[in-house]
């Protein structure tokens, strides 16, 4: 008797999010099956990848594969045009490091004015990182919001503490995505979503950034959160866990141990380049695989394998 | 997977004969599908029914030895769900196809990794050899795969003469052969089986594998790992996928096996997309992941990754205890000190090597709590700081003499440096994050400075001998005189300590409340007094007496507590609750039974698994939590922790009923899909005549406070119903004891009257 597998695929769906306009926007989410599960059922759009673009610009890319790729850049802007260039790269994410009170602490002006150079010169969709400072994030989204408005971008991302201002001015204002962001706890997405929608927020203009840790750092709890957000939203159609997943994993992976260590200090685990690149992949690869529907990289060589490994699964 | 009574049912002879002992077939069939009665009793059941409940009953994967390390045995889909309990091993490759320099170095790389990570060996733990059509160079090339030892060695050939050579060449090793395939898997069959290792089988889709595994396992070879890799990356992962799925969620047990999954073959010499891949298979049922080469750039993050996946979600990660110098720390550096909890240790080596500060990490011994987790639990004190200085010879170890403790901990400062008198104890930051500025900007070398000026003179110290008896009048003496207050207005009612009513144990008197630890510290009674009345006027059965560590006056502090409280109210019962049972051993001395006898809370079937002597040696009731290390994954362990701890209690005289037993209420948020086996262990201990109680309000911890009641009292209400018989909670929830009594109602514990909330 040939054995016929049972198939596996639900009612419910993750919801199916457009970034951007015009020829290079980009859909995440729409699928009704476990991550890259292409034998119970089409998978509707492939994970999406975005290039992490921080505000320092150059001085931040020390790696000798960025500087090859970056070469004769001299602005962020100038970065953000070779970006658009790279293999499998889908979206860029302008990430506002520089914005830190505590930090470069960059005026809001002095922010908007580089997400609306960058957002002139280019044509992917732009996502927005903040600097986690909660009132200049806060203001920054607004603004940016503001700014870059009609452009359809994804502010990453409105918390506990300021979804109302965020929400309100992002999601209602002008009318942009709005990021819903929990640090690995499944029921604060949950309750994120609830908030925002009853605020008036389309559902299908949510979409979550639920958290993230490199692996071999509590990865167990990315994990099994991605598992649960993913049962309920597509077993249990639960309409509140349904947005699509982005991911921010080269913030977290550049900044271990495995990545920073020189090959001076650490001989023996030899390249730093190639640490950090593996550290990326490893990372990255396992959030797809856990059902996140966008990824945020950084490194040219990670994207690209990225983009390979999607092709290749899906 | 259980099957269920209607499903044998409907396979019994149905002709209620009674020869089995149950008055009908339908009866016997329950009893069969609880586990109660064998199905062989009945003499006229057919063998699909005897067939179909073996089936059940056996694990959905089987268990395979692999070297050292077993794979498979896994029970569910996700880790969230139970846990997965075999992680999965790393292969490098061998071919024939290489040159001999190109082998040489692939076996000093496979060689090179081998280091530690948690308490784990991490190293390349499989040689995958690969025949490319050179049998003499094979048996050559699998002789040195085995020869680097401690490696199984993965013999991957489809021509059987050269497996049989190969096999017979290094069969001391062990070896997988994978080369079933639907031409020759008898053969290889033979090889496997007669030299006993396990077999690896193959097919062209899953219809093929699925045919030759059925055909190998009517041979009798349950031994097998299947070799799920096929032409494409994109169906290698549905198969990896459907195998599991088929064999735990479909129940059919000739998929139930471990996987091989060969990303060599499948990325063509890229080897950042071997590593993207073998990511997702580690997540995603790969059980032996080859790939083409592994250096430390690859095993860093996918073995950190293994290690997080394959841990139980409900047992914290744990650092070995020890000395570890960061930054190139010397002996002449300082110390900081922290918990085992792995995290803990992540955040803090990471934080410590930023800061570029050479300083010795200290990793205490905290059953892998965090810091205040373990504090409360005593796992964390002065005591255990003190041992673990011992243990590892610091003084000898170490010249430095500044120790820096967690911010968190700051009210331990005192008695770590009574404990450690040669050390200068400093209180670090509250976080690790903030432990870069504080290293940099060297405060704590001004407070280890203030810290040495500060010792009092090297006085005699008083030698406290932790086993020494007790001297009752001397305590008795020692303590303040007892402030009654007639002012209070609370009257504890007279009680029958035999009323089958609900037990209510008052938790709000517990030193992690500041106002308490404040009157603890200085033995003021009024804020004690004051808690405890108001309990009493909210109906609580007993109150709880929480003394924190108490490690310098736990006998004088807990001797005056309970003096204090039942002599101001009518002697109510008490539970003591504390780490310290020198101070459990000296309040029963004074305490009075007339409404009860005390509790000592709690006992556990691990390391305070000795509060039960002491409660049996003192005719008390016990809190038994049934856990050991951390909370138990299932009913099965809970059970097992129970009847562990019931044994003891009944060998050393006591009565079954005073052993409460608490199953540990979790955590709504993180811990739903757990709550309901809590709630089921509950009806276990009943069914069994035993009392049970537990920290209810534990279930809706983090939940916002109006919401906090209305939970509180759903889950009392179903936990009555399932036989709890007492819970500690806070008797000034009006919702949860309104529901409590009317639950006693129901239940019959009380006679109904329309004032019954009154009463």
């Amino acid at each position: 008797m040939p054995f016929v597998p049972k198939k596996q695929a639900f009612n419910a769906h993750i919801n199916e999010v457009v970034l951007g306009v015009g020829e290079k926007a980009t859909a995440i989410g729409g699928q009704n099956v476990l991550p890259f599960h292409s034998f119970d059922a089409e998978i509707k759009n492939a994970p999406k990848i975005g290039v992490e673009l921080t505000d320092f610009g150059m001085s931040e890319y020390t790696m000798p594969g960025e500087q090859a790729f970056y070469a004769g850049c001299e602005t962020v802007v100038d970065m953000a045009k070779r970006a658009e260039t790279m293999e499998g790269a889908d979206f860029l994410c302008l990430h506002f490091e520089g914005a830190d009170p505590n930090g470069a602490n960059k005026s809001v002006e002095e922010c908007v004015a580089l997400a609306k150079a960058v957002s002139d010169a280019v044509t992917m969709p732009i996502v927005i990182m903040g600097c986690k400072n909660i009132e200049k994030d806060t203001e920054l989204f607004n603004k940016i919001a503001e700014a870059l408005a009609g452009k359809n971008i994804l502010v990453l991302s409105a918390r506990d503490e300021n979804y109302k201002t965020v929400g309100a001015s992002a999601g209602l204002a002008y009318n942009q995505k709005v990021g819903a962001e929990s640090a690995v706890d499944i029921n604060l997405a949950k309750q994120l979503n609830t908030v925002m929608t009853q605020l008036g927020v389309n559902a299908q203009n949510i979409v979550m950034n639920i958290g993230s840790a490199a692996a071999g750092y509590g990865y167990e709890y990315v994990a099994s959160t991605l598992d649960r957000i993913k049962d309920a939203a597509l077993k249990q159609a639960d309409g509140m866990l349904q947005m699509p997943i982005m991911t921010p994993v080269s913030s977290d992976t550049w900044g271990v141990k495995e990545a920073v260590m020189s090959e001076a200090d650490m001989p023996e685990w030899g390249s730093q380049e190639e640490r950090g690149i593996e550290m990326e992949i490893t990372t990255a690869a396992a959030v797809l695989a856990g059902g996140s529907d966008a990824v945020i990289l950084r490194h040219p060589e990670a994207i690209k394998t990225i983009a390979a490994m999607i092709r290749a699964l899906i | 997977m259980a099957v269920k009574g209607l499903d044998i049912f409907k396979l019994s002879p149905k002709k209620n004969c009674k020869e089995c002992g149950s008055p009908t077939c339908m009866a016997f069939c329950m009893k069969v599908a609880q586990g109660a009665i064998e199905i062989t009793k009945c003499p006229y059941m057919s063998e699909e029914a005897i067939a179909l409940l073996s089936e059940a009953t056996a694990p959905p994967m089987k268990t395979i030895t692999v070297g050292e390390h077993k794979l498979g045995g896994e029970t569910v889909m996700m880790r969230h769900e139970k846990t997965l309990v075999n992680r999965n091993l790393f292969a490098a490759t061998l071919c024939t196809c290489m040159d001999d320099a190109k082998v040489e170095e692939r076996i000093e790389g496979i060689k090179k990794v081998d280091y530690e990570r948690i308490g784990e060996r991490e190293m390349v733990e499989c040689v995958f050899v690969h025949d490319a059509g050179d049998s003499a160079k094979f048996v050559e090339l699998c002789k040195k795969a085995a020869a680097i030892g401690d490696r199984t060695v993965i013999i991957d050939t489809k021509d059987v003469d050269t497996a049989k050579a190969a096999v017979e060449a290094i069969k001391d090793n062990k070896p997988i052969l994978n080369g079933a395939n639907k031409d020759n898997f008898a053969a290889m069959n033979e090889i496997a089986t007669a030299a006993g290792i396990v077999l690896g089988v193959h097919g062209a889709d899953l219809s093929e594998l699925h045919d030759i595994v059925a055909e190998l396992e009517k041979a009798g070879n349950k031994n097998l790992i299947l070799d799920v890799t096929a032409e494409t990356i994109k169906e290698t992962f549905a198969n990896a996928v459907l195998v599991r799925r088929t064999a735990i969620k479909d129940g059919d047990r000739t998929f139930g096996y471990p996987s091989i999954v060969n990303l060599g073959v499948l990325c063509d010499h890229n080897e950042h997309l071997e590593t993207a891949l073998a990511s997702v298979f580690v997540l995603k049922y790969g059980s032996i992941i080859v790939m083409d080469k592994i250096g430390y750039a690859e095993a860093l993050p996918l073995y950190g990754l293994r290690q997080n996946i394959f841990t139980d979600p409900q047992k914290p990660m744990k650092v070995a205890p020890g000395i570890y110098p960061i930054n190139g720390a010397t002996p002449d550096d300082p110390c900081a000190l922290t918990v085992d909890f792995a995290l803990t240790y992540f955040l803090v080596s990471g934080e410590l090597e930023r800061s570029k500060v050479p300083i010795n990490l200290l990793i205490t011994d905290a059953s892998g709590m965090s810091v205040l987790t373990a504090w409360a639990a005593g796992k964390f004190s002065s005591t255990s700081v003190k041992k673990f200085f011992d243990e590892f010879d610091l003084a000898n170890k170490i010249n430095n003499r500044t120790l820096i403790i967690p911010g968190k901990v700051a009210v331990m400062k005192g008695e770590i440096q009574d404990k450690l008198p040669e050390w200068n104890v400093v209180v670090g930051t509250r976080e690790a994050v903030e432990l870069v500025k504080y290293l940099k900007d060297g405060e704590y070398k001004a407070a280890a400075e203030a810290a040495a000026a500060s010792k009092k003179p090297a006085e005699a110290k008083k030698t406290v001998d932790a086993d020494a008896p007790l001297d009752f009048e001397k305590i008795a003496a020692s303590i303040p005189a007892i402030k009654i207050r007639a002012d209070l207005d609370a009257h504890y009612k007279q009680r029958d300590p035999e009323s089958p009513k609900f037990v209510t144990i008052g938790e709000r008197i517990h030193c992690i409340s500041p106002v308490i630890r404040e009157a603890m510290a200085t033995f003021n009674p009024d804020p004690i007094l004051e808690r405890a009345a108001q309990q009493i006027k909210a109906g609580a059965t007993y109150l709880d007496v929480n003394i924190g560590p108490a490690e310098s006056n736990g006998p004088e502090l807990m001797t005056w507590a309970v003096k204090l409280l039942q002599e101001n109210f009518n002697n109510v019962p008490l539970a003591l609750d504390t780490a310290n049972k020198k101070a459990i051993e000296a309040g029963i001395k004074v305490y009075n039974r007339t409404n009860g006898k005390p509790i000592v809370n709690s006992a556990d079937a691990g390391s305070r698994i000795s509060y039960i002597d002491l409660a049996a040696a003192n005719d008390a009731i016990c809190v038994a939590l049934c856990s050991a290390d951390g909370i138990a994954k299932d009913n099965e362990e809970r059970m097992m922790h129970c009847h562990h701890m019931l044994e003891r209690g009944l060998s050393l005289g006591m009565e079954a009923t005073d052993l409460w037993f608490d199953p540990l209420f979790l955590v709504v948020k993180g811990m739903q899909d757990k709550q309901m086996d809590v709630l089921n262990a509950i009806k276990l201990f009943a069914d069994e005549g035993l009392k049970s109680t537990g920290g209810l309000s534990n279930n809706s911890n983090g939940a916002p406070k109006n919401v906090r009641p209305i939970m509180d009292s759903a889950l009392v209400a179903m936990a009555m119903m399932q036989g709890l018989t007492s819970a500690i909670v806070n008797p000034n929830d009006l919702r949860l004891m309104e529901t409590i009594k009317s639950c006693d109602i129901f239940k019959n514990n009380e006679l109904y009257s329309d004032s019954y909330l009154d009463v």
